[in-house]
This record gives structure tokens, C-alpha cells and sequence, in this order.
């Protein structure tokens, strides 16, 4: 089984290197997407070892998952998919465990959780909007989860052929659970450590993310799919 | 009076620029029959104000300037409507286009060597 991790990245150049060597030893390979990052971020990536595809222009985290996807599938031939983080956030040393449902035939996608297990040190705002968000996509997409909008997944290769990506920014997240519920996928979820450093919770505020999110998944229910 | 003139004059303008934009290929011919029709409409209203009074109390609206600024509303929605969907197209067609040259070019760690 070819096990292949996906991480996009934007503007990570200090936090990449540590990211893509950390998930290249649980992994049989890395891609990074560099989603058009003022920084050096695909050059660090590559020597930290991971294979870079750039994005000209900036199209978004959901639209460099996808990218890297069908890199991964098409080119790569991979088994097995894991989607990570560029900025540290995740622990790398969860990914097997994060396979495994995969890799035993158990489920077609694993989702983490942050309330299954023990998040470091989350905010009190950012709890709340995880309700929120939990009631959402309850009403939304039908499936029932403790965390919505966790970026660690780990996806066998018919899940990922399945789960297409067209929400380009945020709101891919819960696009990726309406397909999963969509197509009958097998799915579980799986505790996993998220880390808040001060450097991660500066760079996006949350409230404003989470409107950006539910605008996108509005218009796409109401106008897209005409 | 003199609102009725400047309504004409520019309903005018914009057919004449309409029709340039028109012969030069920058727009199609639905577009440009829609757009003459619509202002020629807003001229023929222009001057026969009681004529448009008349078609308003017609259809149930007390007078034609409001029907006018109605039926003006709902174009309006329709038309910025239409833009949004053709923008989301725009948006995936780029994020498509973004995509292949990604994958087209990998840079690969072992090529740095
Ligand atoms: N490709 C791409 N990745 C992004 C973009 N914005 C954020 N990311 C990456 O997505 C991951 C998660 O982003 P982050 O802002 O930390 O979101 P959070 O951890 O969910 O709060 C990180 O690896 C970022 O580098 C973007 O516009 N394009
Ligand atoms: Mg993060």
C-alpha cells in the first residue's frame, strides 16, 4: 500500500520544513502544494523532501487539496491518502494511526476529531463556533460528527477519487462530509492533537473565517449546482 | 420636460454605443437587441408618459413610472444574478486551468541535485 501525505501550504516557509519531514517518516510520500506564497515555501518544502506543485495563482486550501490529489492518484499511484497541515498544528506521529481504518479495509475515510480526544489548549471562541459548526453541517449534510472542520483526514483511493473538491477556500471541509455522505462512504472518526500557538491563532480570526465558510457552502446548495 | 429630454438623450447614447459595441463583435446580437430594446422602451416611456400610465394601470400599477422603475428592479436582479453565476464559472474554469500547469511541472526533491 502507497501511502502519500498532501499539505497545502501558504506562506509556511518557517513551519513547512518541520511539517514535511515530520509526516515523511509515516508516509511513502509527501506533496506540497504551494499555492502561489510570497515566501519560499515550495523551495523549503522540496528540501525538506517533499514533491512541490505550485499554484500561479491563489486558488485557495481546498482547491491545492485537490491539486494534490489527483498529483497523487494520476501520478503517483497512491493507495492511500492523508491530508495534513503546513503550520505544525497536527502531530505527524498520529498519521499511522490515522491510516489504519484505511489500510485494514475498515473505512473509506477517516475523519479526526479534536473532541474525541484532547485538544492543547483551545480557545473558549473557537469551542463555541465547533458547535456551531457541528449544528451546521448536521442540518446541512446529515452527519452527525464531533468536529467538522478538522483538516486531518486520511482517504483510501476509491474515497478520494469520490470526495471531488469544486469548493475552492475554506468551505471544502464541508463539502468533503457532504460527499462522503453522498456517496455511502465508510466513514469513522478518530482523536487527534490540534495545537493553538500564538503564532497560528494570529494569523486567521475564526469568526470571520467561519461566515467566509458558510457564504461559500450557501451558494453552493442554492445557486452552483442550477 | 427637461428630465424627459436628458432620459431620451442618453437612452440615445447608450443605443448608439450599443450598436458601435455591437458591429465591432465586443457583444452578441441577443445582447445588443435586448439592450436597444430596453432603452427604446425607457424613450417610448419618455414620451408618452400617459401611454405608460395607461399599460401600468393595465397590469394593476397606479402609474407607468413605477412600473418602470419596477420591471427595472427585477432586471436588475436577473442581470447581476446572471454575472454571479457566470463569475463562479470564471473562478472554476481558472482554478482548472491553475491546476494543470501544477501538475504538469512537479519539482521533485531529487532534482535539486
Ligand atoms: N494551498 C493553500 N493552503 C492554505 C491557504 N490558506 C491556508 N492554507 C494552508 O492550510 C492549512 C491550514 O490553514 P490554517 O490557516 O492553519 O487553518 P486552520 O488550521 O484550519 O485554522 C495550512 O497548511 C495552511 O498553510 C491557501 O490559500 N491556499
Ligand atoms: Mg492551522
Amino acid at each position: 500500500m502507497k501511502t502519500i501525505a498532501l499539505i497545502p501550504a501558504y506562506n509556511e516557509e518557517s513551519r513547512i520544513a518541520a511539517s514535511v519531514r515530520d509526516a515523511r517518516s509515516f508516509v511513502d510520500g509527501v506533496v506540497v502544494v504551494d499555492d502561489c506564497s510570497v515566501d519560499r515555501t515550495g523551495e523549503v518544502a522540496r528540501a525538506a523532501g517533499a514533491i512541490v506543485l505550485r499554484h500561479v495563482i491563489n486558488r485557495g486550501q481546498g482547491a491545492a487539496l485537490q491539486t494534490a490529489t489527483e498529483y497523487a492518484l494520476d501520478a503517483l499511484n497512491a493507495d492511500a491518502l492523508v491530508h495534513f497541515d503546513a503550520d505544525g498544528q497536527m502531530v505527524a506521529r498520529e498519521i499511522p494511526m490515522m491510516l489504519e481504518p484505511i489500510l485494514s479495509g475498515e473505512a473509506d475515510v477517516v475523519l479526526g476529531s479534536r473532541f474525541l480526544g484532547r485538544a492543547t489548549n483551545m480557545p473558549f471562541t473557537r469551542r463555541m463556533a465547533n458547535r456551531l459548526a457541528r449544528l451546521f453541517t448536521l442540518a446541512i449534510s446529515g452527519i452527525a460528527l464531533t468536529d467538522t472542520h478538522n483538516g486531518f483526514r486520511a482517504l483510501s483511493r476509491k474515497a478520494a477519487r469520490e470526495l471531488t473538491v469544486t469548493l475552492d477556500r475554506m468551505a471544502h471541509a464541508s463539502q468533503i462530509l457532504d460527499l462522503v455522505k453522498v456517496r455511502r462512504l465508510r466513514y469513522v472518526e478518530r482523536p487527534v492533537t490540534i495545537t493553538y500557538s500564538e503564532e497560528t491563532l494570529a494569523k486567521s480570526p475564526s469568526s470571520f473565517r467561519a461566515f467566509g465558510i458558510v457564504k461559500d457552502i450557501l451558494k453552493d446548495k442554492f445557486f452552483t449546482r442550477i | 420636460m427637461t428630465f424627459q429630454v436628458i432620459l431620451v438623450l442618453f437612452a440615445l447614447f447608450a443605443i448608439t454605443r450599443t450598436s458601435r459595441q455591437y458591429r465591432k463583435r465586443k457583444v452578441s446580437l441577443y445582447w445588443f437587441l435586448l439592450w436597444t430594446g430596453l432603452w427604446a422602451l425607457v424613450i417610448g416611456i419618455a414620451l408618452y408618459p400617459t401611454t405608460a400610465d395607461a399599460i401600468a394601470r393595465f397590469v394593476g400599477v397606479e402609474r407607468g413610472a413605477d412600473l418602470a422603475l419596477y420591471l427595472a428592479v427585477v432586471l436588475l436582479a436577473y442581470l447581476v444574478f446572471r454575472l454571479f453565476v457566470r463569475q463562479e464559472e470564471t473562478e472554476r474554469s481558472i482554478t482548472q486551468v491553475v491546476r494543470q500547469i501544477a501538475v504538469q511541472h512537479p519539482s521533485k526533491p531529487d532534482e535539486t541535485h
